[in-house]
């Protein structure tokens, strides 16, 4: 009965092979947590943004009454820096569970804590560029002007937004794992970081003394890029640079990597 | 074969470190099954994740010139939220079964018998099909050594005897390393034993000498 029971298991496999495998298992295991394990998923994977974006909408009726924004309609240009700050933020919290959220994986070698790290954050890119795709679909549908303008320079600004949340995902996910208060001060500066990357509220209209101080914070950088690239004739915030954005994005996952390999062990072992 | 050379573990917290585990030198031979005894919290667990490359030594070396299990146990081994079709599933592919997945899958409900709550999440299961689910997917795959942390502890008669019957079909094939304290099951399974005492380990070529010593250690204590 014993080899009846025996599976084939390869001798040796090469180190990359094994790796494969364990991205492959914990895709099919994250994917199927993400959008099955709740009935609702999918649809709040939509309603979420959309909400959020009827609430802001609201807000800004309400703060900024009639003013517009310079070469762009204000509902696509909400739209697309709300999903740009999105697909940044949810990469950097998601990284920051998943070590947590797969601790009893550990217990086989072949796991280690990056790999989830880096799975979650590839799952949820994709499933942001899907969402980001139906939003422009039904927007268009709609009457909503949601076309991309440059549609090669929204490509590449989507990814330099994605690498930067992976960046900062990879970075706190040790840090939040080794301290817990990390986590929960960034939860909290995630909402002041969604004002101050001018999400809601064109940073055009502050004072120059103070842009140049928002502009140390790399998120609006890819946010006012995405938005040139949509729409033709917008005025982009001044001094905007996609080489900084870069710089932070490969920064902090450089940094990420080093921790992760610094802390590896202490992370399976919490 | 696994050589440990020089091995010092300890862990840090709040209090300081102790060591956990001082200076263990074993060398454990191909086809020999060992027992590892000693009193809670003496160190067999841990020397067991070590061995089993889940945790590593603060210092020292380990060789392993084989293929060595995940350690099968209570602690560890499954994710909660998963379900028991999920997690084999999960641990079939991280060791590259590929296509053998569903065939693993099928053999692992077979031996686990625990029915329909085979596709309930794993954190409602009881400790006793935790660990017929932890058995059974260790089975399932062909390793030279098999690291067993109390796994037949909790499982009722049935499943002891027919986890027994299954190793002892293995003999030959595959060893066993194990930390267990029911005393029948050790000296039923394995030949060689070693002795965890104060984070030092000692070897003893028949297991029946380890249980031996074990004993007229409480026993003095006691006294």
């Amino acid at each position: 009965m014993a080899n009846e029971l025996t599976a084939k298991t390869r001798n040796s496999r090469s180190p990359l092979r094994v790796t494969w495998s364990v991205w492959h298992a914990l895709f099919m295991r994250e994917a199927i947590s993400r959008t099955m394990a709740d009935r609702m998923a999918w649809f709040w994977m939509l309603f979420e943004p959309i909400a959020l974006i009827a609430v802001m909408i609201a807000v800004r009726t309400f703060i900024m009454g009639g003013r517009q924004i310079a070469g762009a309609d204000f509902v696509p240009w909400m739209i697309v820096g709300l999903l740009g700050f999105m697909l940044f933020r949810e990469n950097m919290m998601r990284a920051i569970g998943a070590v947590d959220a797969n601790k009893g994986l550990f217990a086989y070698r072949q796991v280690k804590p990056i790999d989830p790290v880096l799975v979650r954050c590839f799952l949820e890119g994709m499933l942001k560029t899907l969402v980001f795709l139906v939003f422009i679909a039904i927007g268009s549908l709609l009457g909503i002007d949601l076309i991309p303008d440059h549609p090669l320079g929204v490509m590449f600004d989507w990814l330099s937004l994605w690498a930067l949340g992976w960046g900062a995902g990879l970075t706190l996910s040790v840090a939040s794992s080794l301290i817990p208060e990390i986590g929960r001060v960034v939860r909290i500066a995630s909402l002041p970081l969604l004002i101050i990357s001018g999400v809601i509220l064109p940073l055009n209209y502050l004072p120059h003394s103070i842009q140049q101080y928002l502009l140390w914070n790399p998120i609006p950088h890819g946010l006012e890029s995405m938005r040139l690239s949509f729409f033709d004739g917008y005025r982009a915030l001044p001094g905007i640079d996609m080489t900084y954005l870069w710089l932070w994005a490969l920064s902090l996952l450089a940094l990420g990597l080093i921790l992760h390999l610094r802390f590896a062990q202490r992370l399976k072992a919490q | 074969m696994i050589e440990i050379r020089n091995l010092y573990k300890r862990y840090h917290n709040h209090h300081g470190s102790n060591w956990v585990l001082r200076d263990i030198n074993l060398v454990i031979p191909d086809g020999v099954s060992v027992g590892i005894v000693g009193r809670n919290g003496s160190g067999k667990s841990t020397l067991l994740r070590i061995i089993g490359g889940m945790d590593s030594p603060s210092r020292g070396d380990i060789v392993r010139n084989a293929r060595v299990s995940w350690p099968i146990g209570l602690a560890g081994g499954f994710q909660g939220s998963m379900t028991g079709r999920q997690n084999v599933k999960f641990v079939a592919r991280i060791h590259g079964a590929g296509r053998d997945v569903t065939e693993i899958i099928r053999r692992v409900e077979d031996f686990a018998e625990i029915g329909p709550s085979f596709d309930e999440p794993v954190k409602t299961y009881s400790s006793g099909m935790r660990s017929r689910l932890a058995f059974g997917l260790s089975l399932a795959f062909e390793f030279d050594v098999y690291l067993s942390d109390e796994a037949t502890a909790v499982g009722d008669r049935a499943f002891k005897a027919k986890a027994t019957q299954a190793f002892k079909e293995r003999i030959g094939q595959a060893s066993l390393i194990m930390v267990s304290h029911s005393e029948g099951i050790l000296k039923d399974l394995c030949q060689a034993g070693v002795l965890l005492e104060g984070g030092r380990a000692t070897w003893y070529d028949d297991i029946n000498d380890a249980i031996g010593t074990y004993h007229d250690m409480t026993d003095k204590k006691r006294a």
